[in-house]
């Protein structure tokens, strides 16, 4: 699904280790939980200072689901 | 008094570089074709800056995967603004969904390209995003503003502090005023709370 192919881009870009990012996406009525997986020395460049990526991932993501009248939640997981 | 260390407004933020970005090409964002829309009709320098590229293909993607009906722009660093800042601009008929409320999507948006394109150990390179215009509408009406607190601050003699701001708003008060002979500006406070002060100078 497209929004699971956002945040896979996003973070492939931030990340040291591209092949190491994976996204699950679980679909329930129009809500969308995002997982995303990094590698552990990752996760700080996914989260950012002050959580500041994940919260700019969040905003681009709550974008991407409202033109598709869907709702959605990021979890970073480690 | 203690030495202000502000005449330079650029180091408060964002350390500028020298690279060189002296294109203004168009760029076509592609519902899913591949990449290297670069425009022939307009084909200066693609390739003479790597880290531009590389910001102007992440955004490109990420939009894409958006679904945003949108095209992409180089622009030429603003005159103000050191050589190596990397500006895009995004126009089109979703431009609106991309600036979002209060332009917070289009500063996400921003804010992920820097962190993307300045790695740890690289000069740092400023990047700067707009869409139909906005942040440039902005960013005017912020100077103008600037402008007229820092005439009040130099005619009344006091320190005038704004709220806070983010870094890329703050850069535009300094900015403003760097060529303000009569006041100083400064960047006070942490994260969520930093402010600019503008300081009236003793003569």
């Amino acid at each position: 699904m497209t929004l699971k192919e956002l945040i896979a881009t996003i973070a492939k870009g931030l990340v040291d280790h591209p092949d190491q990012v994976s996204v699950r996406e679980i679909e329930s009525d129009n809500n969308a939980l995002i997982e995303l997986r990094v590698a552990r020395e990752d996760i700080g460049k996914v989260i950012g200072r002050d959580g500041r990526t994940a919260q700019a991932m969040r905003t681009v993501l709550t974008a991407a689901s409202s033109k598709l009248g869907r709702r959605s939640h990021l979890d970073i997981l480690d | 008094m203690e030495p202000v260390d502000n005449d330079d407004p650029k180091s408060v933020d964002e350390k500028i570089d020298s690279a060189q970005v002296d294109d203004d090409q168009e760029l076509v964002l592609p519902r899913d074709a591949d990449k290297a829309p670069f425009n022939a009709a307009d084909d200066a320098p693609a390739g003479q800056d790597d880290r531009g590229d590389v910001a102007w293909n992440f955004l490109t993607d990420v939009l894409r995967e958006m679904q945003m009906e949108v095209t992409v722009h180089r622009r030429k660093p603003r005159e103000d603004s050191g050589p190596d800042e990397i500006r895009l601009e995004i126009v089109g008929h979703d431009a609106g969904r991309v600036i979002g409320k209060k332009g917070q999507v289009l500063a996400a948006l921003q804010y992920l390209v820097s962190r993307v394109v300045n790695k740890p150990g690289q000069p740092r390179r400023h990047v700067v995003l707009d869409a139909e215009g906005y942040r440039e509408r902005r960013d005017a009406s912020l100077a103008t503003m600037a402008k007229r607190l820092g005439q009040q601050a130099a005619q009344e003699g006091k320190i005038i502090t704004f709220e806070p701001m983010n870094p890329r708003d703050r850069r535009v008060v300094h900015l403003a005023l760097a060529q303000f002979a009569d006041v100083v500006t400064r960047s006070d406070g942490e994260g969520e709370d930093r402010r600019v002060r503008i300081i009236p100078v003793r003569k």
